[in-house]
């Protein structure tokens, strides 16, 4: 498999890829031959269908937003290896000394954040949230204690007083987690 | 272990005196300023007092302190002797004896065990029972050595106490004494309790020098303190003392400090760098162990040490000496705070090398016992195959304790208050468990408590949580502090054999490989991680590699048989403890500090931390799924899965939800908000509240009086029915009501039920009062039961909105609103219903608050009020001549008599509100019927004082025992109404948990609610104005009436189904105020029941006047009702 897929990847593509993203062409290559295995029907594109076939993202809670998150650069169906690419750039290990476009703190937190937002209105409220809550806290938990646990972190984080989370106050509020720790997986390093 | 050696515990009393009157002269010379050194006085001056205690009931013991040196000459020789001192039944605080060869030791053998102690051999002595020890008492000096096992035992207790008239031959009848000493049969444990109370007086001490604790460690500090008592000790001649044995060490005061370790643990991180930690303690520790021991090996070849040192030998010892030791490392980086990774790494390679240390030290005891020529291959495999069972062994046994520890836990929430006990127990049976199979007891206890923690936390109360911290972390460091100190006790006592250089080799060595270890391991693990350990981590994580009291137990446990250098290895083991200890353990905190490591900060996650952090793993272990790798998210991501569905489903009581975490954040932080909140406004809270319900309590009182006599004194049932399903509304004010009032009013209600809401504490008191078992902990705090989500958003509402409520606004509204709310019959409009409804909630609520804000008044106190005015009632509708006296406020009214009342109550047919609101405007009635303008209203009714000691208010606040049987009638109601109301009854636990004679009525309260709920004065001044005939019928009449308005009185209150109580708590609360108030008013039934069935009331001295009245009133009532 790494045989086809290094030979359907151009030169010239990895050192596109590389150059946007910063991944060495053996990363590429790795990421490639993994993106081809996703990509059942051979098309070159991975579709929703795809990334959900995995079983471990099938029953991660958040599976859905996770695999949103890789269709929301461009509004088609399906992804693109670049795309594929650029998404997994957000989880690129910061190195020091070195341009981190896509592996910044802020790139990282912003992707946190742009999952949270499904109505790309650079906000988090309540419902969007509590949606996240839903999610990850099941169904055990009624809801009136989900809308306080809701309610409450607005409030926690809300600096302006608008009921909502905005990015900024979105950092903040994640200033002493080591994002950079939390968002990176060193295979990717 | 055969080197163990007990020494003697006994002391020469005279020895001891001079010791102390040294002592004394000692520290108040030098620098008896400080308190550190008084401290240290009087910890010294226990200290041999409790030594001397031995001796202090022999008066003789004191005539000479010479002819012990006599008895030297007997002792015996040289070896490995077991010293039993007379008392060997203390085994866990027997002495580490030093060889008798020692010319120290031997001076001190004599001195210290005197006469019946030094026998060859443990075991003739071991059966004795306590031996006089006062070698300087002549009788027993002259008594024949052999003479001692068997004399004594027949007198061995009672010696202590009368040797000098017994011992000495003149006489075999025993006569009583007095009183009499016996040290020996509590010597054991007060020893133990002097040592301990010593050591923790010296922490304290250090903790009060400021100076000192800053530049030193506190393990530091204890040394010194123990080498201070140690040199004492062994000026006044009691070499032996050196309470330090491997088996106390191992089976009494690690497993403390490990399990404090473990079950404190922060999981997370811990397994975050599971891999780095496992390859240091590990590699590392077998890589420092077969370095040391060929280096030390390597230069003992060249005869330096001056002596043979065995390749095996020296590996022994390196074993030992290159493990990290758990207690120095803690007790070090607790004080240096250095970044959690770097702690975590160091910390948690020094509680798993616990593992590789047992084996390799175990594996090359066994090798030198063999023999080096003995040896086999397979040896060697075996040993290193017994790592593996080992470690394995001891973090499964761990494990599964730790699993059964939450199984237990489950289920032990009938009996609270033995919670704690099943963590300490079964964590220290772990420990044990893995020793009986020669695992890793550190191990075993370490997984147990990481295991144990998350569900024995979700499973045992608050409270309970609070002591298992606390009696943990004070166990730990307690025994931590007896470890340093025995340390230096030990050091002195210690039959040292220096070797110079070997001492510093071994230094060095340590320092070296540790260091280069480190090194090459951290090029390795950086590798894998993620964050790289940089320079400055490295340095740390190499210079704190302490050693302590493992290593010295270990050394202990060599046996000298086989091991000839076992003194030289005790002494540089010392040596290399207190190099790492002192130098490093002092130096690395200004190098931490010029290094400028990342300092750890100590913080509580907030909740955005909890919910995005938990948020990103979700998400990393999507996308390592994505990219098909199986890194630490996704392990733990499936972890956690299987954790949910599997493992707590079976261990927790209460299993909610998939992330408990964010759970315990939240409710942590509400608790938290509303402490908060409370700490700042508890006595704006406690004055409006108690105030409110004073006066209002009597204002109903009199209202339901009024009422109750009105209607009584007139002609029975008709009138009631009239005035119970009312829809006349003749009060002016009441008709002239201003809708705008109605969100005045909507506000304080609000206010006051948010600020009510802030006392689930009281109701434990309350409750906690009843419960008559003395093992019953009633712990219904807010962290135990489900979190009252609702009320704390209300309350963090309020707060952000800093709304303060002006206690004098507050009255002041109420006055010119309250009167004429009281109305009873009013269901006109949703106001009215809304000012009766604040009337109660003010009324039930805050009476909880009295009864807790002074002692006399109670929950009790407030049921038999209510009781009394039911009472009142039907006394008053019998014969009206009692009312005079019973009703507070009828001053005026005492002399009139009978007849009059009945004219007045005759003429007015229909009381206005605001005639039944004020009662001291009862001689009006009679001229007018006109109502009456609120600002006559007295001052003296919002005065809380006033009312409570003085006001005829009091009077009604007087108690009226409870109830003894249960309500008929409450029953009757409960069976007629629906199992709606049982449920929902049920669902408030506190009711229910109150005791027996209370119970009963409680559902039956609940069904007043929920009938009379909308209108609840209706219900309360319904009840004194029951008819006698067909009491019941009224009661049915009530809640016929008032039933179709429970819609409305839900949608009055903002809140969800009280179903879910627990989870909303305005309306819990108001259901709760509801319950108990109408409890009080089914009991107030059940009163009459019990007046008729026993006519036997105790009532306060209040009414005891009217007692026999009331009894035979309320028998014909009772009788007329059922009939």
């Amino acid at each position: 498999m790494g045989n086809r897929s290094s030979l359907l990847l151009r030169e010239e593509e990895i050192a596109q890829i590389q150059e946007e993203t910063g991944f060495t062409p053996n990363q590429i290559e790795r990421l490639y031959s993994r993106f081809t295995s996703l990509d059942r029907g051979d098309c070159g594109t991975l579709s929703r269908e795809d990334f959900l076939r995995i079983p471990e993202l099938a029953i991660n809670p958040l599976g859905d937003r996770i695999v949103h998150a890789f269709f929301e650069e461009g509004c088609s169906d399906r992804v693109n290896f670049l795309q594929f690419m650029q998404v997994l750039a957000h989880f690129r290990p910061i190195k020091k000394g070195r341009d981190n476009k896509l592996n910044s703190r802020e790139q990282k937190l912003k992707f946190a954040f742009k999952m949270y937002d499904l109505d790309n209105d650079d906000k988090i409220s309540k419902d969007e949230l509590l949606a996240i809550l839903h999610m990850m806290v099941g169904a055990n938990i009624s809801e009136e204690q989900l809308t306080s646990i809701a309610e409450r972190t607005i409030l926690e984080a809300d600096q302006n007083g608008d009921q909502m989370i905005s990015f900024e106050e979105f950092c903040n509020a994640l200033e002493r987690t080591d994002v950079e720790q939390k968002m990176s997986i060193r295979f990717l390093n | 272990m055969a080197s163990q050696v007990y020494g003697s515990y006994i002391h020469n009393t005279t020895v001891h005196h001079g010791c102390q009157r040294h002592s004394r002269g000692a520290n108040w010379y030098c620098n008896g300023r400080r308190n550190v050194t008084f401290l240290l006085f009087i910890m010294l001056l226990l200290l041999l007092l409790g030594h001397l205690g031995v001796c202090s009931g022999r008066p003789d013991a004191l005539a000479s302190s010479s002819s012990s040196t006599t008895l030297r000459t007997t002792s015996p020789p040289s070896g490995n002797q077991y010293y039993s001192d007379s008392n060997s039944r203390q085994f866990s605080w027997s002495v580490k004896g030093m060889d008798p060869t020692n010319e120290g030791d031997d001076r001190d053998v004599g001195g210290d065990s005197g006469v019946g102690d030094a026998y060859p051999s443990a075991s003739s002595s071991s059966g004795r029972s306590p031996i006089p020890h006062d070698d300087s008492d002549g009788f027993e000096e002259s008594s024949p050595r052999s003479s001692g096992p068997v004399f004594m035992p027949n007198t061995g207790d009672v010696q202590a106490a009368q040797a000098d008239t017994e011992h000495n031959g003149n006489g075999d009848t025993k006569r009583y004494p007095v009183a009499s000493v016996e040290f020996d049969r509590v010597k054991t444990p007060f020893i133990i309790g002097v040592w301990i109370f010593c050591a923790s007086l010296a922490k304290i001490g250090f903790h009060m020098t400021p100076k000192l604790s800053r530049i030193f460690p506190e393990s530091c500090l204890l040394i010194a303190v123990g080498v201070i008592i140690g040199v004492l000790l062994t000026q006044t001649g009691n070499m032996n003392v050196s309470p330090l044995t491997p088996d106390t060490f191992f089976l009494y005061m690690l497993p403390p400090i490990i399990l404090d370790a473990g079950y404190f643990m922060p999981n997370r991180l811990f397994f975050d760098h599971l891999g780095t930690i496992l390859l240091f303690a590990v590699i590392g520790t077998i890589f420092n162990t077969l370095t040391i021991g060929v280096s030390l090996w390597a230069v003992g070849q060249s005869g330096l040490f001056s002596c043979d040192t065995p390749l095996l030998e020296m590996f022994l010892f390196s074993a030992l000496i290159s493990a990290v030791d758990p207690v120095a490392v803690l007790a070090v980086f607790e004080e240096i705070h250095v970044n959690e990774i770097l702690y975590i790494v160091v910390f948690g390679e020094s509680l798993l090398n616990d593992a590789v240390t047992v084996v390799l030290y175990h594996m090359f005891e066994a090798y030198t016992e063999m023999g080096p020529t003995n040896i086999l291959y397979t040896d060697l495999l075996a040993g290193f195959a017994s790592f593996f069972v080992v470690a394995l062994g001891g973090t499964i046994i761990g494990i599964l304790w730790g699993f059964l520890t939450g199984l237990v836990t489950r289920y032990t929430h009938q009996v609270r208050v033995i919670e704690p006990i099943f963590i300490f127990v079964m964590a220290y049976l772990a420990y044990l468990n893995a020793e009986i199979f020669h695992m890793s007891g550190i191990l075993a206890i370490t997984f147990c408590g990481i295991t144990m923690k998350n569900y024995v936390e979700a499973n045992i109360s608050h409270k309970s949580h609070t002591t298992v911290k606390y009696a943990m972390k004070m166990l730990s460091s307690s025994s931590e502090t007896i470890i340093f100190m025995f340390l230096g006790v030990a050091t002195i006592n210690s039959r040292h054999d220096w070797n110079i250089w070997f001492v510093v080799l071994t230094i060095a060595f340590c320092s070296i490989y540790r260091t280069i270890g480190v090194i090459l391991l951290t090029a390795i693990a950086n590798r894998f991680r993620l964050h790289k350990l940089n320079k400055v981590e490295k340095f740390v994580m190499s210079y704190g590699g302490l050693r302590g009291a493992v290593a010295f137990a270990l050394v202990l446990l060599i046996d000298k048989h086989h091991v000839k250098l076992q003194p030289m290895f005790v002494s540089t083991t010392i040596a290399v403890i207190y190099f790492t200890v002192f130098f490093q353990g002092i130096t690395i905190k200004p190098l931490v500090k010029i290094l400028n490591v990342k300092r750890a900060e100590k913080r509580k996650p907030t909740m955005n931390e909890r919910i995005h952090e938990r948020f990103m793993d979700h998400l990393m272990a999507g996308i390592e799924d994505i990219l098909g790798r199986h890194g630490n998210y996704h392990v733990r991501d499936r972890f956690k899965r299987f954790d949910n569905k599997f493992i707590r489903p079976l261990l927790l009581r209460d299993h909610r939800g998939a992330e408990p975490k964010i759970l315990e954040t939240y409710s942590k932080l509400a608790m938290k908000d509303a402490m908060e909140y409370m700490r700042r406004n508890a006595s704006t809270i406690g004055n409006i509240s108690g105030t409110e319900s004073m006066s209002a309590i009597f204002r109903n009182y009199t209202t339901g009086n009024i009422n109750g006599n009105l209607s009584g004194t007139l002609n029975g049932s008709t009138s009631f029915s009239q005035l119970d399903s009312s829809t006349w509304n003749i009060d002016m004010q009441e008709l002239e009501y201003n809708p705008s009032k109605k969100d005045l009013t909507d506000a304080r209600i609000h206010h006051l039920l948010a600020e009510e809401l802030c006392k689930p504490y009281r109701r434990v008191r309350e409750h906690r009062r009843l419960s008559y078992s003395r093992h019953a902990v009633n712990d219904r705090d807010l962290s135990t039961q489900p979190v009252n989500y609702r009320m704390h958003m209300n309350i963090r509402r309020m707060v952000g909105e800093r709304k303060h409520h002006h206690k004098r606004s507050k009255r002041l509204g109420k006055d010119g609103k309250q009167n004429h709310v009281s109305f009873p019959g009013i269901t006109q409009n949703g106001s009215a219903k809304q000012f009766s409804h604040d009337y109660i909630n003010e009324v039930l609520q805050e009476s909880e608050n009295d009864g807790d804000g002074t002692k006399s008044t109670s929950k009790e106190d407030w049921d038999s009020a209510i009781t009394f005015t039911a009472r009142t009632s039907h006394e008053t509708h019998t014969s009206g001549n009692n009312e005079a006296t019973k009703k507070p406020s009828q001053e005026m009214d005492g002399s009139t008599g009978t007849n009059a009342a009945a004219t007045e109550s005759a003429r007015v047919t229909t009381p206005t509100a605001t005639e039944t609101m004020l009662p001291w405007k009862r001689d009006d009635e009679g001229e007018s019927t006109c109502p009456l303008k609120q600002s006559e209203f007295p001052a003296w009714c919002s005065n809380k004082e006033y009312l409570a000691y003085s006001s005829p208010s009091a009077t009604f606040l007087g108690g009226i025992e409870q109830p003894k049987i249960a309500s008929v009638i409450g029953l009757f109601r409960r069976e007629s109404s629906g199992s709606v109301q049982d449920s929902r009854a049920s669902s408030e636990s506190s009711l229910h948990h109150t005791s027996g004679p209370e119970s009963p009525p409680a559902p039956g309260a609940v069904l007043l609610i929920e009938e009379g709920g909308p209108e609840p004065l209706a219900g309360m001044l319904g009840i004194p104005r029951r008819p006698p005939v067909g009491r019941r019928g009224s009661m049915l009449e009530l809640g016929s009436t008032t039933v179709n308005s429970i819609p409305e009185e839900e949608a009055t209150t903002p809140l969800t189904s009280p179903q879910n109580s627990p989870l909303s708590s305005l309306s819990d609360q108001r259901w709760m105020a509801l319950g108990k108030g109408s409890g009080s008013l089914s009991r107030l039934a059940g009163r009459l029941s019990a007046l008729v069935s026993s006519s036997s009331s105790s009532s306060s001295s209040d009414d005891s006047s009217n007692e026999d009245d009331e009894e035979t009133d309320e028998k014909c009532a009772i009788n007329r009702t059922q009939n």
